[in-house]
């Protein structure tokens, strides 16, 4: 009995140890790609409970901006979604000028964005006027 | 009696007046209501924000030689269900096109065009006004630019009970010497709601 408990064991290592890492630039989504020790048809609903009772959403990890050929200001955040589900919300970019003060603009409103679960995200932003140096993003819930 | 019949109408009255829907002004900058079938206020913005971003972020407003290029508006077509005055969107356009440094705007000429441009210029030879005052031929600038496009929509039926409603917004930008096409995009908006909506409005 020991030994059978010993070979499940060793092959559940084997096969996770074996597992071929992807490409991180192409992401096989969950269903798609094959089962893993941590996702699989017994581990999944665990999983995806336990992402949701820790309120897992969205996490950015880093904001660049630069000039573009036209002389505005881009932006582009990157980010993660942590959690399971789909995660859609709304954010607003405003620009800032040299002085640290907000610059009206017709793009500052509150646009839609949508993150799959467990996949990165892209936002990319151009500034509409020349004296924009900076800016500050909010972010809300797409009701 | 009279007195009862009075207190009757006064009572109705007041309850009339509390039941009565409170008119509120909307949040424009952070609205929270709900969306609606029909194209509204929020969907023009965030159209007009898309179009303005990807036009200026393409560079095609930027003149090779460091000047402004001149841009007429031409024709906007509205292909939906909806009487909308495409302006509700080309002005936000407009505007950001003035205010990014890159180009001016003609009145002369186009959907944009002002009557009291051409108004004024019948008055030459009129004895009733300083004829310096008035513009002298072969002063309006052409259009080295032209900005038309088309809102449009499609109606499918999702299922029994609800619809979808697809509201397409494109926008061109061509040059009027070669007719080449320097930048065009198209947003999408897309709503999905109850069958017994409408969206013509």
């Amino acid at each position: 009995m020991k030994k059978l408990e010993f070979v499940l064991i060793a092959l559940i290592v084997f096969s996770y140890g074996c597992q071929k890492q992807n490409d991180t630039r192409i992401h096989v989504r969950e269903g798609v790609a094959s089962d893993t020790l941590g996702s699989n048809v017994v581990t999944r609903p665990v999983a995806h409970a336990f992402s949701a009772l820790i309120g897992e959403g969205i996490e950015v990890t880093n904001a660049v901006t630069r000039m573009s050929d036209a002389g505005f200001l881009e932006l582009y955040v990157n980010g993660n979604n942590k959690s399971y589900k789909t995660k859609r919300f709304r954010y607003r970019v405003e620009w800032l000028d040299a002085d640290g003060l907000q610059i009206e603009t017709k793009t500052s409103v509150w646009l839609q964005m949508s993150a799959m679960g467990k996949s990165p995200f892209s936002i990319k932003a151009v500034a509409p006027r020349k004296q924009a140096v900076d800016f500050r993003m909010d972010t809300r819930k797409w009701e | 009696m009279k007195a009862k019949v009075l207190y009757l109408i006064t009572m109705v009255c007041i309850l009339a007046a509390g039941c009565a829907q409170e008119t509120t002004m909307i949040d424009t900058r952070n609205d929270e209501g709900k969306s609606v079938m029909a194209l509204d206020y929020r969907d023009f913005d965030m159209a007009a924000s898309k179009m303005i971003q990807s036009m200026l972020g393409s560079g095609a407003l930027k003149k090779p030689e460091g000047d402004r290029y001149v841009v007429a508006t031409g024709r906007i077509i509205n292909d939906t269900t909806q009487r909308i005055d495409t302006d509700q969107l080309m002005v936000k356009i407009e505007t950001e096109i003035l205010n990014s440094g890159q180009a001016v705007m003609t009145s002369a000429i186009g959907s944009g065009s002002d009557e009291l441009l051409h108004e004024t210029r019948e008055l030459r030879n009129s004895e009733e006004f300083d004829q310096d005052t008035v513009a002298k031929r072969q002063t309006l600038i052409a259009p080295e630019l032209t900005i038309s496009g088309k809102i449009f929509q499609r109606n499918i039926s999702y299922d029994r009970k609800t619809q979808q409603i697809e509201y397409y917004f494109q926008l061109k930008l061509s040059d009027v010497k070669s007719g080449l096409r320097f930048w065009q995009d198209e947003t999408l908006i897309g709503k999905r709601g109850s069958n017994k909506s409408v969206s013509w409005q």
